[in-house]
């Protein structure tokens, strides 16, 4: 009996917990902060967070928002933001040299929204 | 799996598609309810499973069993329900996800073991001595549920 419930604790022990990730913090540089003045070319407003497309040193970036729920707490909304607009990202690139940026803040006009 | 990226094309696409996208908090609500459902799942099923297996053998099986699968089988309707709210909402990259397509595969043999050892064991004389084949069975419905429940977690870290 003992020596059962001990061997279902460890199954349950076994699961795997840690795997790289798109996710997270770890697959992108914070040493490395990427300030871009630009425009967006394409907006998608939507869970499990927005995702955008942005020009940028002559290569098109994907760009990673936040949740929808989170950016809208923050008073970010799609318009202002929407392809076109002029808007400054703040974000870290992937580590691995994708084109993909994980955004920390965006500034719009005088507002600045915080993504994290 | 031809079929889930035309599914998905349409399904995110569609009205239901969009809700569950756009609004802020359609997404996050399915996400909760998701683990509610798995907690009722795995929590039901997974105890009348180690049971099965000769853990706490001084609890009566079928009563046991009475009362924890319904809830289970509740948690798998929970499950459903806000999976697809969240599969909607992101279908081609959900689709396109060979992580998302294993716990498909997953889902649907636990279901079919599940369906089996219904099958098999439905008004089975054992009581509470159940035969091996239950028991590998039992065994084999916690891990591939546990496995489901990990595939689900990291289709968003691969």
């Amino acid at each position: 009996m003992r020596k059962r419930l001990a061997l279902a604790a460890l199954l349950f022990a076994a699961l795997p917990v840690a795997v790289a990730a798109h996710h997270g913090w770890s697959s992108y540089d914070a040493n490395r902060t990427i300030t871009h003045q630009g425009t967006l070319t394409e907006l998608s407003w939507s869970n499990p967070h927005g995702t955008a497309k942005t020009n940028y040193q002559g290569r098109s970036w994907d760009v990673i928002l936040a949740p929808v729920s989170r950016m809208e707490a923050r008073g970010l909304s799609e318009a202002m933001i929407r392809p076109g607009q002029r808007i400054t990202l703040v974000g870290y690139p992937r580590r691995d040299g994708t084109a993909e940026m994980r955004i920390e803040r965006v500034i719009v006009g005088n507002a600045t929204v915080e993504l994290r | 799996m031809e079929w889930l990226a035309s599914l998905a094309v349409a399904l995110e696409a569609s009205g239901f598609g969009q809700w569950a996208g756009r609004s802020a908090w359609a997404y996050p609500v399915a996400n909760v309810v998701h683990v509610f459902g798995l907690i009722l799942l795995i929590g039901g099923i997974g105890l009348v499973d180690l049971r099965i297996l000769g853990v706490f053998p001084r609890l009566p099986l079928q009563p046991l069993s009475q009362a924890l699968t319904p809830l289970a089988i509740a948690g798998l309707m929970l499950i459903a329900a806000s999976g697809l709210v969240m599969f909607a909402a992101d279908a081609r990259a959900m689709a396109a996800s060979d992580m998302f397509q294993r716990k498909l595969v997953l889902i649907l043999i636990a279901l079919a073991n599940a369906a089996v050892f219904r099958f098999l064991h439905r008004g089975a004389g054992w009581a509470d001595r159940p035969p091996a084949s239950a028991r590998i069975m039992a065994l084999a419905s916690l891990l591939l549920w546990l496995l489901v429940a990990v595939a689900g977690r990291m289709v968003a870290y691969s």
